[in-house]
């Protein structure tokens, strides 16, 4: 393992470890960072990308030992180095741009007097006489590709800011103009400020990543055409994202102030210094020339110098070629985990749908994974998001691991979620998937909706599951990568007969014969507790002596002890919730998509209680369409009291007769589980 | 004095010390005690000078400052120019960050006393010598320019850099070294020596072995540990519950002294002390003194020359006859002798009688 220190520690510092060993990795090495690294503010952005390299140095053995920032050498890394007394055939780099001939001599002292011999002290200033950014640690050199790069449809620019005032309205306008034309896909990097700024502006929806968002790796195979603005280059990410993008055969443009790139030497293109000006040079004179800018570029004397195997022989590496693994595209599901199962349910329904020669995989949290794997469907576990930890979004690290370890180049991801998770932006951008969003409508009002679709450019597809009627099926984004479907639900069929076989199990299983049997369904996910709801349905019933009430949850969900404690009231934790809800008199259910469906399409009466939180779909409005159909009972949350009359007129009055009617003459669409799996299908053949 | 009679007077010579006063370690100390010697030969001006070794300010260290009061010779920071029959210039390396040396030399002799070694173990450049010589050099009229090492290592640092440098033709070296003045007094040992360990130092990396090393020559076995000018290591978090700790500063020297019987000195195996000032503050304190064969030949058989792999039997067979133990400190005594005010006073009138030069 290649360890990777830093004379000072930083974030500069540390952000020039992650480009170093990020870069060692594509060149096949493994390569790795001391997680006392870390800086305490290193923002989420980082946190994902160094995840791949933290390690805890007593795990691992040092192979070769890589220290940057050599000209600036502190105690706490001398400790460290002669704390890990290397032996003596471990190789001791370390690189620094050395200003004089006695700051290279102390460096290399100091490192001499820590580890008890000499390390090979390579002066940068020497393999780059001209460096992009010469306060840098990092040592800005990366793997030049031989072959061009291959041209996109559309193109991908993105426009670095810097440290550009965004005082001046008819910037944002300019760039909101920009990224709505189709020639291009355009993407901001921003500072916090800017990020702010654009947030509170009419603008808000303009696609801006911060600079610790991604990495420069990631950032260049996502880049054909780099604009820079600002004074000087923006720090050492953005030094990096450019030499890399320009060594893989992109496009640089320098609008800096002060031509902070072109007049190091690289081989850039000069554009217009306000982007008032970009749009007409961009489409004029660079998108339908960037494959002879790119060939001119690669005959420049420059490449040489950034030429990262030149650090290699001067650090005597030998790069591995590192094949990926032989074995067939994979398509994985990672359905998130809401108030129910309900998007990994949907998600099993598709997979189940796709055609033969795709072996779908999921990658599920421990609810979902039995309710995946009875499919016959392979499950990577994942951790569950807790609120016992520091790292609110630690969980969703850890899942970025999990899916970049089981993805390649190639694979098809499939996301059903409403928020797009750190996690599954970067993996489908670092591991350039191919990649679906399964995205049931009904959000909730407000801001978040522009923030759910904000990382909507990063999928191939979008594919809506449409709600049962058309006035619910709101449109949030537009294209021709958005698909609308039929609705995507688990269909089971139960004759009569099989549904009274079942009554009669239930009434020897729990000893008693019913007459009425009455369904709760209310939702075990993590997003919601309904307890008190529970406790006033089984406190109703109670007195109901030919009535059995089944609390029906997914295996594994959490249900209060206090739920057991009625003698009309059993629990039920089960996946095959919908036969038991064809077998009952009357289903009380939370109104989630799955479940009116399934009350909708097996025409099952139900009262549907709709629930609320801020990051769930709308619920009320789902359950008023039905409602307002008479196809079942409604009780809001601030009609709670209604509940026990509503139960009476479905049990005693004959309404669910009324329900049952409205259920049978209904005309519903067509389901669009067949026609999600073409879709999916289709991506993956695309790549 | 002019430039003029600077070059060319020689009968009541004017001796002018360039230095650096803030060097806390060996090289103040040397300086201050060779001037008491000096001022007998003639007219001695001290001169300061500002390095961005040290920054900005003007703390003198406290053992020069009290020599200079006692003689009451004037320090004069940041001359432009420094006109005298002998310069004598401490420790080249204190330029090391310097572009300049800003003050202008004019001498018959100009003496640079090479205080650092010019390489490390292994031949690597101690610092970057020619930078600094060649401030010197850009900024003295002489006669004669010498480089003064120190001891017989430091010497030979000094030649094989030479040897390799294309500045060698403009600096003689001289044959006698230019020691630094010790205390010759050597207090009485122990009667009967305990395993009672230390070592003091700076604290820098340079001057500790490796923690392996340093765990051989201060094992739990041994009664006490003393390592004085722990401080790299204490913030290291490098901690033993038998090792007492000590920063720099933490006690008085006599005070450390007086807590050990042997005194365990080795290094960073890449670096070499060019005298050993301390290694010879232990042998007049009637210590027994363990350190590589380096270190060591500086004060001839007066330490006992050896590997951190061997300080343990070595203690155990001088604690086991204390006879053997005595007569170790005892050898201190001729080894210090060279070392004394008196021997370094015969080597400068050597170095300053005009003859000297001629028959050389």
């Amino acid at each position: 393992m290649i360890f990777v220190e830093a004379g000072t520690r930083s974030l500069r510092s540390f952000d020039a470890q992650l480009i170093l060993a990020e870069q060692l990795s594509t060149r096949g090495y493994s390569a790795c960072i001391d997680a006392e690294y870390l800086p305490e503010n290193a923002g989420r952005g980082r946190v994902y990308e160094a995840s791949k390299f933290l390690v805890d140095p007593d795990e691992y053995e040092v192979d070769t030992l890589f220290v940057l920032g050599a000209e600036d050498i502190g105690d706490r890394l001398l400790a460290s180095l002669r704390q890990k007394q290397l032996g003596a055939d471990v190789p001791v780099i370390a690189t620094g741009r050395f200003a004089t001939q006695q700051s290279y001599v102390g460096a290399k002292s100091r490192l001499a007097y820590a580890l008890g011999r000499e390390a090979n002290v390579i002066d940068l200033t020497e393999l780059q006489p001209r460096s992009l950014l010469p306060a840098a640690a990092s040592p800005l050199m990366t793997e030049i590709q031989p072959a061009p790069r291959a041209v996109r449809k559309v193109p991908n620019v993105t426009i670095v800011l810097g440290s550009m005032e965004l005082d001046n309205p008819e910037i944002l306008s300019c760039f909101s103009r920009m990224s709505n034309q189709l020639v291009y896909n355009l993407r901001l990097i921003v500072s916090g400020a800017q990020k702010e700024v654009i947030r509170s502006s009419p603008f808000h929806d303009l696609p801006a990543n911060l600079y610790t968002d991604l990495s420069p790796h990631t950032l260049a195979r996502s880049t054909d055409v780099l604009v820079m603005f600002g004074s000087g280059i923006a720090g050492v990410r953005m030094a990096d994202f450019t030499i890399e993008l320009i060594a893989s055969g992109g496009v640089a443009i320098d609008c800096t102030d002060d031509e902070a790139i072109v007049s190091s030497g690289v081989p850039a293109l000069l554009g217009p210094k306000t982007p008032l000006a970009l749009a007409g040079y961009l489409t004029g004179k660079v998108l339908g020339n960037t494959s002879q800018i790119a060939e001119q570029a690669t005959r420049s004397q420059w490449l040489h110098s950034v030429d990262i195997s030149r650090l290699e022989a001067a650090a005597g590496l030998r790069p591995k070629t590192r094949q990926p693994k032989e074995r067939s595209q994979r398509t994985l599901f990672y359905p998130t985990n809401g108030v129910g199962l309900g998007h990994a349910q949907r998600c099993t329904v598709i997979a189940k749908a796709l055609p033969g020669d795709i072996s779908p995989i999921f990658a599920a949290f421990p609810s979902c994974v039995p309710l995946v794997r009875r499919e016959g469907i392979d499950c990577i576990p994942l951790v569950q998001r807790t609120d016992m930890t520091d790292n609110a979004n630690g969980n969703d690290v850890l899942t970025y691991r999990r899916l970049g370890a089981a993805l390649q180049a190639g694979d098809t991801l499939v996301f059903d979620g409403g928020h797009v998770f750190d996690s599954v932006y970067r993996v489908i951008l670092e591991r350039n998937l191919s990649a679906v969003w399964v995205r049931r409508g009904l959000f909730p009002d407000g801001r978040s909706r522009h923030r759910m679709v904000q990382r909507e450019k990063v999928f191939d597809r979008v594919i809506v599951p449409s709600e049962a009627f058309d006035e619910l099926n709101d449109t949030y984004s537009h294209g021709s990568h958005v698909h609308n479907v039929g609705p995507i639900f688990r269909q089971v069929t139960q004759s009569e007969e099989e549904s009274n076989q079942l009554r009669s199990r239930l009434a020897e299983r729990f000893g008693r014969e019913f007459k009425q049997l009455v369904i709760s369904m209310l939702g075990g996910g993590v997003a919601s507790d309904r307890s008190a709801q529970l406790q006033a349905i089984s406190g109703m019933l109670e007195d109901r002596e030919d009535c059995l009430h089944l609390v029906v949850t997914w295996p594994g969900s959490k249900v209060q002890p206090a739920t057991f404690g009625w003698t009309n009231t059993r629990v039920v934790q089960t996946f095959e919730a919908t036969r038991l809800c064809l077998a009952a008199d009357l289903v009380i259910s939370a109104a989630g998509y799955n479940s009116v469906l399934e009350v909708l399409y097996n025409k099952i009466p139900a009262i549907l209680i709709p629930q609320s939180a801020p990051y769930l779909d709308d619920q009320e409005r789902r359950a008023r369409a039905l409602a307002d159909r008479d196809l079942c009972a409604i009780i809001t949350e601030k009609e709670f009291m209604k509940l026990e009359r509503t139960v009476s007129d479905c049990l005693d009055q004959g309404d669910l007769e009324l329900y049952r009617s409205a259920l049978e003459k209904i005309e519903l669409p067509e389901t669009g589980a067949a026609e999600a799996a073409r879709i999916i299908a289709q991506v993956k053949d695309e790549k | 004095m002019s430039v003029f009679d600077a070059i060319t007077r020689s009968a009541f010579p004017k001796i002018a010390y360039v230095i650096e006063p803030r060097f806390s370690g060996g090289t103040s100390a040397a300086v201050a005690a060779e001037l008491r010697v000096a001022v007998e030969f003639g007219i001695v001006e001290v001169h300061a000078v500002t390095s961005k070794t040290f920054g900005e300010n003007q703390n003198v260290a406290p053992v020069l400052r009290r020599v200079l009061d006692e003689l009451r010779i004037p320090l004069v920071w940041d001359a432009p120019r420094i006109s005298a029959d002998f310069v004598i210039l401490h420790n080249p390396a204190f330029l090391k960050f310097q572009d300049a040396l800003n003050t202008k030399i004019f001498a018959r002799s100009l003496i640079v006393v090479t205080h650092e070694n010019f390489l490390r173990p292994g031949g690597a450049e101690g610092f970057d010598v020619l930078a600094c010589l060649s401030r010197i050099e850009e900024a003295t009229l002489a006669l004669r320019k010498y480089l003064a090492p120190i001891s017989p290592y430091n010497r030979k640092t000094v030649k094989e850099w030479l040897a390799m440098s294309r500045i060698a033709r403009q600096w003689a070296v001289l044959d006698a070294d230019w020691f630094n003045i010790c205390q010759t007094e050597v207090q009485s040992p122990c009667e009967k020596p305990e395993d009672r360990r230390g070592r003091h130092s700076r604290p820098g990396f340079e001057k500790f072995p490796s923690i392996d090393d340093l765990d051989s020559c201060f094992p739990k076995h041994a009664k006490s540990n003393v390592i004085l000018g722990a401080d790299a290591l204490l913030n290291a978090k490098v901690l033993r519950a038998h090792w007492k700790m000590l920063p720099f500063d933490g006690i008085s020297v006599d005070e450390f002294f007086s807590m050990i019987d042997f005194y365990v000195y080795f290094t960073a195996p890449t670096w070499q002390e060019s005298f050993g000032r301390a290694i010879a503050e232990a042998l007049a304190a009637g210590k027994v003194v363990l350190s590589n064969p380096e270190t060591a030949a500086t004060f001839g058989d007066a330490v006992v020359s050896c590997h951190p792999g061997d300080v343990d039997q070595i203690i155990s067979d001088l604690i086991a006859k204390p006879d053997r133990y005595h007569e170790q400190v005892t050898r201190s005594k001729t080894s210090l002798a060279q070392y004394s005010a008196a021997s370094f006073r015969t080597m400068l009138a050597s170095v300053l009688t005009a003859q000297s030069e001629v028959l050389r």
